[in-house]
């Protein structure tokens, strides 16, 4: 309905065009709103009256509307083709090409695009998409203005679109998806609902099944106490023999139960057990820091990072493929993506955590992150022995990295888990001209070709 | 005696539950046996220990009077084990690469680089794994600039359009390597041979070989013949 209405608006844009033209430029909002208006205005008044009431009729609107809603109105170059092939052709070039950096109603990387054909002018566009260094060297004022708006982030050539193909993508960046504002917001709203809602239903499944559970545990209780006490009443009725009469009528003596050899046997058997079993756990766990979870100075979450955004463990413990140690990144890995992401997601401002990082490299003061995995130094541990040759994957070791706010140890680290680990492990020898004469020589044997096998068991490869 | 059995018993159930408690967990390291065998006295990489004073639960056998752990290089700015390379001195890795020269802005003198690795199909698969792990997070599996953290970013080129078809490898190369516009310099996370490799990936795969080295350089110093020293 409002898209039609825009066409036709976009039709007769010339007359708008004059009405607005110094107030032109900006959101598609205002825009529609008021295209929309004038329209039906000029409908129903263009049949009745002058034309000069009609203009300071509009004249006196627009102005109001301006004020009311403070956005600005677009308007297009009424030489910017308007038909459905070249804004379909135009959308094609615009995902391939623009997608990243512009959006066609919102600030992203770059401006925002729409009613740009009328803030600069037809041609002066196509020169910038072309070659944007060149037309900012011209000295031309307004793409000066913009480019200090925007940072001086330079655009890249475009040389090799055709003048076609320039045509097209002004068409969509004019009058393509044009969005009709409240429904983006139902659908944002229907959206968030449905997140909400999502998250919750399976707990509060388990508590609902769990009290329906019990209740009904509660009532075969009763039900049986009920049935107890019946048929006692019953059977104290009837005329029993002496056995039957003591049966029914028994009392258990508490006192008797708990003086009981068998009683106290039991008991000690326990606690001795209980406590022998904690006494043993203690000892094995001294020299231990499996579940180590110290607090880190800047509150990193590897459950966003390596979960949520799947950046690779590498990307950052860049040392872990070529060295003894995978690395803690220094700051300026941080600095990658956080000179742009300066906030989560949809929060103003610079979070206090990532300023953490600023600091950092603004001071030159490296951030002294604890150390959670420390080997005791009577072992060797070599990272890029296991991750590149071993192909082992990170989270054999330290677990679910990626769900992990805050990191902890999650292995023992003990000798015991390391030799588990070399007495399971296969080794991959094929295409690996290394292993040939080891293969060669364990061919005898059943087992397939262990770490154990090639000295994974020997003191001397880990203690020297 | 009945005493004196409860006394046994009770003490048995205290030390077992205390030792219970040596366990790791948060903030707490638990308990060490032998701590002097954890902390090492030589420089450990990612750790250091700046506290000069605290001798430790047991007799400290350091001769120069430091704290029993005490393991910083009171020489280095913050007390760090590690050292920037000496100035004005060159490294080269063991391929005889010299370090790279062009400066950040120099974009348009490095598209002239060659690309010194030999393209074959065991470089595309390294080139792709590569690829996999340094640049899919922003621009995407398939490089159109998709990729999650590049939908946050914003602005990351899609390699497969236009406007990045015709780049020589030298440029991709010196992009990856010192950064360009919204993107940061990863020459500290990838060696110089692992960019040339993702290089031809992106060249080959992504952008089906357009403008892409067919010659391969010679690198400028290959005569040179390292002997490579073995590492520990």
């Amino acid at each position: 309905m409002r898209y039609e209405i825009k066409r036709r608006s976009g039709q007769t844009s010339v007359y708008y065009q004059f009405q607005f033209e110094k107030l032109a430029s900006g959101s598609t909002f205002a825009g529609v709103i008021i295209n929309h208006i004038n329209y039906l205005i000029s409908y129903n008044m263009l049949s009745k009256r002058s034309l000069v009431g009609v203009r300071s009729n509009f004249h006196t609107l627009a102005v109001l509307f301006f004020m009311l809603i403070g956005m600005q109105a677009f308007a297009a170059d009424p030489a910017v083709e308007s038909g459905d092939e070249a804004v379909a052709a135009g959308k094609a070039l615009f995902n391939t090409n623009c997608k990243t950096c512009h959006k066609l109603d919102q600030k992203l990387v770059g401006p925002a695009l729409r009613g740009s054909t009328d803030r600069s002018g037809i041609e002066s566009v196509k020169s910038f998409i072309k070659n944007s260094a060149v037309v900012i060297a011209s000295g031309n004022a307004y793409y000066n203005k913009l480019f200090k708006e925007f940072n001086g982030t330079p655009m890249p050539a475009h040389e090799f679109l055709s003048d076609d193909d320039l045509n097209n993508l002004l068409s969509y960046i004019e009058f393509g998806d044009v969005v009709d504002p409240s429904a983006a917001v139902a659908t944002v709203g229907a959206d968030g609902a449905a997140v909400a809602t999502g998250g919750g239903i399976p707990n509060e499944y388990l508590t609902v099944i769990l009290g329906v559970l019990v209740v009904v545990l509660l009532l075969i209780l009763v039900v049986l106490g009920l049935i107890i006490s019946v048929l006692t009443k019953y059977l104290t009725k009837q005329d029993l023999d002496a056995d039957d009469d003591e049966f029914v009528n028994q009392k258990t003596d508490l006192k008797k139960v708990f003086k009981s050899d068998m009683f106290v046997v039991i008991v000690t058997a326990l606690v001795i057990a209980l406590v022998a079993k904690t006494a043993l756990d203690g000892l094995y766990s001294v020299g231990l820091q499996q579940g180590y979870a110290p607090e880190q100075p800047i509150a990193y979450s590897h459950a966003l990072h390596a979960g949520t955004l799947q950046i690779e463990c590498q990307y950052c413990h860049t040392g872990v493929e070529i060295g003894k140690s995978a690395n803690i990144p220094s700051a300026n890995i941080c600095m990658n993506c956080h000179t742009h992401v300066q906030n989560i997601q949809g929060k103003e401002g610079v979070s206090p955590e990532i300023q953490k990082i600023y600091d950092a490299v603004d001071n030159n003061q490296p951030i002294e992150w604890v150390r959670v995995h420390n080997l005791p130094d009577l072992a060797y541990f070599n990272h890029s022995q296991h991750v590149v040759v071993g192909e082992v994957e990170c989270q054999t070791c330290h677990g679910p990295i990626q769900e992990m706010e805050v990191v902890g140890q999650h292995s023992a680290l003990t000798m015991g888990w390391c030799i588990d680990c070399h007495r399971q492990t296969e080794i991959t020898t094929e295409g690996n001209a290394y292993y040939d004469k080891l293969v060669q020589v364990h061919s005898a044997s059943k087992d397939a070709l262990k770490v154990k096998d090639i000295g994974g068991l020997e003191c001397a490869k880990c203690h020297y | 005696m009945k005493i004196a059995k409860t006394v046994g018993i009770l003490g048995i159930a205290v030390a077992g539950f205390s030792l219970a408690s040596c366990g790791a967990g948060g903030e707490n390291q638990g308990l060490e046996f032998a701590p002097q065998m954890y902390h090492s006295v030589a420089y450990e990489p990612l750790t250091q220990i700046t506290d000069f004073e605290t001798k430790g639960d047991l007799i400290s056998t350091r001769e120069d009077g430091k704290g029993e752990y005490f393991n910083s290089n009171i020489n280095n700015p913050h007390n760090m084990n590690m050292r920037e390379p000496v100035a004005n001195t060159v490294p080269r890795d063991k391929n005889g690469y010299l370090p790279y020269r062009y400066k950040a802005f120099e974009v348009e003198e490095s598209a002239s680089t060659k690309n010194p690795i030999k393209l074959d199909d065991a470089v595309l698969t390294e080139g792709k794994r590569l690829f996999q792990l340094y640049c899919t997070p922003c621009h995407g599996a398939g490089g159109e600039g998709d990729g999650t953290v590049g939908n946050i970013i914003g602005g990351v080129a899609n390699l497969k359009g236009g406007a990045y078809l015709g780049l020589s490898e030298g440029h991709i190369y010196h992009v990856v390597m010192k950064g360009k516009g919204r993107m940061g310099a990863h020459g500290s996370q990838i060696t110089p041979e692992n960019i040339w490799k993702i290089v031809h990936y992106v060249k080959q795969d992504l952008q089906g070989g357009q403008n892409a080295d067919t010659a391969v350089a010679e690198v400028s110093d290959q005569d040179v013949t390292q002997v490579e020293t073995p590492a520990n």
